[in-house]
């Protein structure tokens, strides 16, 4: 599977990515309809750190052997079998956050939809390039 | 006596603990016959009994793959009379007898209940299996119950507030220590905790406990407290504690004190028999004590380790640690590890206090042995792995707690490894 390199020597901290995780994941799409008329309003499933000089930004790591998967007590969190991807199925999440307390790089938020659940990066949904990439200007983040 | 079974491995119980060692069995011995007898009739997760009552989630499936693709072939409606561990059988409820090569003890806990004048009758229920669930939603709509009260604010005592408070129902709980989920949290916690209950209009009943239930004309209609003070309410549910279920464990042959007590490898007193989740008696990996966690990531971890070493390969149990998250309204509440240290010198606490936020951090030397998030949970897990992996915090300790905290706080050689799989290291 293509996983989602971090180059932290390369990464500004210009936070584009963040943005354009945000309006991604937003109802309209649109950025200025997404930052200014929706609410609640929505929010980026990627996060940049920054210390000193050194920035990098982390979204889920989609990791091996997931600790978030084998926690969760329904089976929404599950690894899809075509790509290897974790996925949160929001149908079946009940927000115990068991993923939460269970997830070591602190990349998976709660989300208030008809009910809480869990929400986490989910590779723009199986595009070519996620958006946190293909908006990188300095190609700190690549899809490899 | 009937015909003596045979199988290679036996698991008595089919839980999360059964599910996942049944998965590990498979990968290391693709031949051997691996059988699980439960009592109930059918596959469930038990946490999500409190969603399911609350109309939070469809149903009580469990989607994950461990029960998708699990390679056991399972006995439904069949209790386990009898174990001999040494001589290696166990006897059904319907007489029959079963061999095993390795057996797994994985029948978790049973209720708690104290003996209270006027709990029989109906009305009363506890709530940690299936049955006790359709029952008590059953009972909820025949007799239009209104207001109810929970005994016990422990875990299970306030996950059936969530679910209630979803159905709009009055709800008293009440609890014998001066705080909620006297285990996970302190007195601080717990007084976000009943700010966000109250919030959600429950009324929360401190150092206080049920001298007897009160009925008219056979039908629970009320309780008399300890204080005096009587509580009207339809149904009460008694949530004080689970224990592990052993009683049927008597002359096994198998060690047991509060649980089945095992060692790193998950394996009784009995060389070939293993127990795992609710019903054993682990290390806690903070405070080195024996003591029984009951909690979904730790059935996880045991089972997978006692499958695996059941399968002749040597996996260890790095120990438990106590570990949970509960919600009201908007406030998220999880906790980890040692949260109430003795005053003895040895721990130190880092505190941080807002209006909506309480995060307390509990080191001991220069690891992290336990924690609190109230509101703000989103970098728990962080913190959880540091206590898992005891790494020593000292290079960062100024930045624990900080809201700009993160990995880029963590030392490089180990947030490099920190996750597993090539080029996604951060």
């Amino acid at each position: 599977m293509k996983h989602i390199k971090i180059h932290e020597e390369y990464c500004i901290g210009c936070r584009l990515c963040e943005i354009n995780c945000l309006v991604k994941h937003s109802h309209t799409g649109k950025i200025i309809k997404a930052f200014k008329e929706e609410s609640p309003r929505a929010f980026p499933r990627i996060r940049v750190e920054e210390e000193g000089c050194l920035s990098f930004a982390l979204q889920c790591r989609h990791c091996e052997d997931a600790p978030c998967v084998e926690n969760c007590m329904t089976g929404a969190m599950r690894r899809d079998k075509e790509n290897a991807t974790v996925l949160c199925d929001e149908e079946k999440c009940v927000g115990c956050w068991m993923c939460i307390m269970s997830c070591p790089c602190g990349v998976i938020k709660r989300e208030k939809k008809t009910r809480r659940i869990a929400s986490k990066c989910d590779l723009c949904g199986g595009v070519d390039e996620p958006v946190c990439v293909a908006h990188c200007p300095n190609e700190a983040l690549t899809y490899e | 006596m009937s015909e003596t079974l045979r199988t290679d491995y036996l698991l008595i119980g089919f839980s999360v603990s059964s599910w996942f060692a049944a998965c590990a069995l498979r990968e290391e011995d693709s031949s051997g016959r691996i059988l699980a007898v439960t009592e109930e009739d059918r596959v469930y997760s038990r946490p999500l009994l409190s969603y399911v009552l609350g109309n939070r989630s469809n149903g009580m499936t469990y989607f994950g793959d461990v029960v998708s693709e699990n390679p056991a072939e399972v006995w439904w409606n069949c209790a386990v009379e009898k174990l001999d561990g040494p001589g290696k059988w166990v006897e059904l409820a319907d007489g029959r007898r079963v061999a095993f090569g390795k057996a797994l003890v994985a029948t978790g806990g049973v209720p708690v209940f104290p003996p209270i004048p006027g709990a029989e009758g109906g009305g009363v229920f506890t709530f940690t299996r299936v049955d006790d669930m359709e029952r008590m939603a059953a009972y909820i709509d025949q007799h239009d119950v209104e207001d109810i009260l929970v005994l016990g604010g422990g875990f299970i005592g306030l996950k059936t507030c969530e679910a209630l408070i979803a159905l709009n129902k009055r709800i008293t709980l009440v609890e014998l220590a001066p705080r909620l989920l006297i285990n996970m949290m302190d007195q601080t916690g717990s007084r976000y905790l009943e700010k966000a209950l109250l919030k959600e209009g429950v009324e929360v009943v401190l150092e206080d406990t049920v001298e007897r239930f009160e009925r008219k004309e056979n039908e629970l209609c009320s309780s008399v407290l300890k204080s005096g003070r009587s509580l009207p309410h339809r149904l009460a549910v008694v949530a004080i504690g689970v224990r592990p279920n052993i009683s049927w464990l008597a002359g096994s042959g198998l060690q047991v004190n509060r649980g089945v007590l095992v060692n790193a490898h998950q394996e009784t007193s009995c060389p070939g028999v293993f127990a795992a989740g609710d019903v054993a008696e682990t290390m806690n990996m903070i405070t080195g004590e024996r003591s029984v966690v009951a909690v979904w990531p730790e059935a996880v971890a045991q089972g997978k380790v006692a499958g695996k070493n059941m399968a002749g390969k040597h996996k260890t149990y790095q120990g438990s640690l106590p570990l949970n998250a509960v919600e009201v309204g908007e406030t998220a509440i999880v906790s980890a590890g040692l949260v109430n240290p003795p005053d003895n010198g040895t721990y130190v606490t880092i505190i941080r206090e807002e209006r909506d936020v309480y995060q307390k951090l509990v080191l001991k030397e220069d690891r992290i042995v336990g924690l609190i998030f109230v509101g703000d949970i989103e970098k728990a897990g962080i913190y959880v792995h540091l206590i898992r992996h005891r790494i020593p915090v000292d290079s960062f300790r100024e930045k624990l707690l900080q809201p700009d905290f993160g990995i880029i706080s963590l030392p490089l050689n180990f947030r490099k490894h920190m996750v597993e799989g090539a080029g996604i290291e951060v």
